[in-house]
């Protein structure tokens, strides 16, 4: 449970002309994570692919190329027989391919046609307003025909140069077209540049503008409509092979998988070796898999772990199954190394325990666990699961210390009995049971529930003792880590020295409230520095600011919990305190309220789970990690394919 | 005429201000230390995505700062 799966490492040797049974057992066992062999200064070669390599990679290529065309997408499907796909296969990649192609094409001309029209119109658009037919502007011998946008009305400017000429001009969009005899075109051209004329294209088409732009219209919506009838067409094409694509895709890509295999592996003339790693529980069932495709020609042997070895060793986790959603926080700091401790069952504790600390609202853990199974319902993605996983049990621990601390959205459950009188609570009659003085603050007094607002000073002395504790969990588990690594003297200089170090403050303090001489705390205390140095060299004493810090650090249990409590209770006062109070008139101004109400809650329901989440994150990889952890493990990934939309053979 | 008004502090007034100036300043110091940290651990992240955990932690470092303060504003009210 707190170490990683105990691996064997393996090596298969055998004649060449079975590799490819072995291969193809390994594959589908599932279980060996082949180490690559490299040919740096080795007399070994790498192995050269399958032949049936290169044309199972072109129908792969083919089959996804048809899959992005058609969108087909991962759902989960039925699973189909390898041996009927199979034989489809050629017949189906050919006829979709075909069929597909001729789609495409179709639709290719259809889009260039769409464009084609598009611009025209554009080009058209200006000639509407005129809306003279385009033959009309070309083919005269005498005439010089101008056509475009000019600034303000040329008429009078024109008529100055000459007296024969005829002018459309369309205010409202500035454009006009002037018909002038040669002669004076020169001198008309002149006057319209100070008009800032701009030239149009005369379009090449004929007819009436306003009746052409209908025209297209009209073949615009015809092409769209043989567009549509081509998606539908292609849609119906994915549905019908929709299943097909993914089992063809799945299978050919676990061909290829087998078939580039012997690049991973050494080879002589005419023998192989595979070297890898596997599960030590698992080896006989590996070593029987093996010999029973080979008919027993293919040697397996276990090879002893050297320790340049410990390095490289993959590592699967070996957690209970409540405890595997955790390994997802572990991975987003390193895997754990071969010989540590894992420390995901610990995490599993203290995590959530810390989330829940933080946020202690009945309210938030009820809606953020309705969220949370929602959304596991709803989403069968592999990547969120676990994430929904660990954000209830955050939950559940947060329901508890919302009992604990009697909260409610920001409410308090219980009334308050204090200095200026009593506050009530949400439930009537509920009072809040006085236990004993607490021991750390002047007039702070714990019962139940604890009111967290008004044991401030408590709970930060409380945080950081349970900090204190979490930190030293982590020496501990780190003592056991260097004793596993380095040997006994190891730990106890490196890890038991802060320990020591602790104590000698612990006997420091009670010195000073007299009940011991103060002498003796700080001669344990020198004795841990001196044994820090031993352990950790210079850099030991340097870290020791860091036990103050890393436990001061715990109090952010308390105020970023505070944080969240202040939010929903001035969400709450705005709402029902000062645009509505209860018992007044019922009107606009209530929903106005419940409006304010829902909103600033979900707005904190969602700082629930950032702030708690990342705080309680950070205590365990700053504060805790940094006392033992290294990580940085190699994930153990072995050759094969978990099957999704085809049988095994 | 000039009239001398005595103005009195206010202790309580000066408790809040106090507390005020400890989490605010505090605040500005962590959001400085965490702008150059974020900055480089997302281009770390974009380079390579496993460092996400070890940003992360490195980003929130300096939480510690408003942390504290908070702390401090929390035993001077």
């Amino acid at each position: 449970m707190l170490k990683p799966k105990q691996m064997t490492r393996a090596v298969i040797v055998g004649h060449k002309n079975i590799l490819e049974e072995t291969v193809d057992a390994l594959h589908k066992a599932n279980l060996f994570h082949i180490e690559d062999f490299n040919e740096d200064g080795s007399d070994l070669k790498i192995g050269k692919p399958f032949e049936s390599g290169s044309e199972t990679s072109k129908k792969l290529v083919k089959i996804r190329s048809i899959a992005s065309l058609l969108g087909v997408k991962d759902v989960a499907v039925e699973k189909q027989s390898p041996a009927a796909v199979c034989s489809q296969l050629d017949n189906c990649l050919d006829t979709l391919d075909e069929e597909l192609e001729v789609l495409a094409e179709k639709k290719r001309v259809l889009e260039a046609e769409l464009k084609e029209i598009s611009s025209s119109r554009k080009e058209l658009l200006p000639f509407t307003t005129i809306d003279l037919d385009l033959d009309l502007y070309r083919g005269y011998e005498s005439l010089a025909v101008f056509a475009g946008h000019v600034k303000g009305d040329p008429t009078p400017s024109i008529s100055q140069v000459t007296s024969s000429y005829k002018l459309y001009y369309d205010q409202h969009s500035g454009i006009a077209v002037i018909f002038v005899i040669k002669d004076k075109a020169a001198e008309v051209s002149e006057v319209l540049a100070k008009a800032l004329f701009k030239e149009l294209k005369v379009p090449a088409l004929s007819g009436v503008p306003s009746e052409l732009i209908a025209g297209l219209e009209l073949k615009e919506a015809d092409i769209t409509r043989h567009m549509e009838a081509i998606d539908a067409e292609i849609e119906t094409l994915k549905l019908k092979y929709a299943d097909f694509i993914l089992a063809s895709n799945e299978l050919l890509s676990i061909e290829i998988e087998k078939s580039q295999a012997p690049l991973r592996i050494a080879t002589t003339e005419s023998s192989f070796l595979i070297d890898g790693w596997l599960p030590t529980d698992q080896y006989s069932e590996m070593e029987q898999t093996v010999s029973a495709a080979t008919n027993g020609r293919a040697f397996v042997s276990s090879q002893e772990i050297t320790k340049p070895d410990i390095k490289k060793v993959p590592i699967e986790y070996d957690n209970p199954k409540v405890v595997t959603p955790l390994q997802e926080i572990m991975n987003l700091y390193g895997r754990p190394t071969y010989k540590e401790i894992d420390p995901s069952s610990l995490i599993f504790i203290t995590f959530p325990l810390f989330y829940g600390m933080i946020l202690g609202d009945i309210g938030y853990a009820l809606i953020l666990l309705g969220f949370a199974l929602a959304i596991k319902k709803l989403v069968s993605s592999d990547a969120v699961k676990p994430l929904m996983n660990i954000l209830i049990y955050c939950q559940i621990s947060t329901l508890f210390f919302g009992i604990l601390y009697g909260e409610f959205l920001g409410y308090s459950l219980a009334s308050y009995h204090g200095e200026h009188g009593t506050t009530p609570g949400l439930i009537q009659g509920f009072d809040t049971i006085e236990l004993l003085a607490s021991p750390f603050a002047a007039g702070e007094i714990i019962g139940f529930p604890l009111h967290r607002t008004h044991l401030v000073m408590t709970f930060i002395v409380a945080t950081v003792l349970v900090g204190l504790i979490h930190i030293n969990i982590g020496y501990l588990v780190g003592f056991i880590n260097e004793n596993r690594k380095h040997g006994i003297s190891a730990a106890i200089f490196e890890k038991g020295s802060w320990i020591v170090v602790e104590f000698g403050i612990l006997l420091a303090v009670l010195g000073y409230l007299g009940m011991l001489p103060v002498i003796v705390g700080a001669i344990v205390f020198l004795i841990g520095v001196v044994m820090l140095v031993k352990g950790e060299g210079v850099k030991g004493p340097v870290e020791l600011p860091s036990l103050l810090s890393n436990s001061l650090s715990y109090t952010r249990i308390i105020a970023v919990g505070l944080s969240s409590i202040y939010i929903a209770s001035t969400v709450n006062l705005i709402a029902f305190g000062m645009i509505w109070q209860p018992g007044s008139p019922i009107g606009v101004m209530t929903i106005f309220a419940i409006v304010v109400f829902i909103f600033g809650h979900t707005l904190n329901t969602a700082l629930s789970i950032i702030a708690p989440g990342l705080h309680a994150l950070r205590l365990q990889y700053v504060e805790f990690f940094g006392k033992f952890y290294e990580g940085g493990g190699r994930k153990y990934d072995p050759f094969g394919y978990i099957r999704k939309y085809t049988e095994e053979k | 005429m000039v009239t001398e008004t005595v103005t009195m502090m206010d202790p309580a007034g000066l408790k809040a201000i106090g507390a005020a100036l400890a989490v605010g300043l505090t605040g500005l110091a962590s959001g400085i230390a965490e702008k150059d940290i974020g900055t480089a651990a997302i281009g770390a992240m974009a380079e390579n995505e496993a460092l996400f955990g070890k940003g992360l932690i490195l980003t929130v470092i300096p939480e510690t700062i408003v942390i504290f303060g908070l702390v401090v504003a929390l035993l001077s009210l």
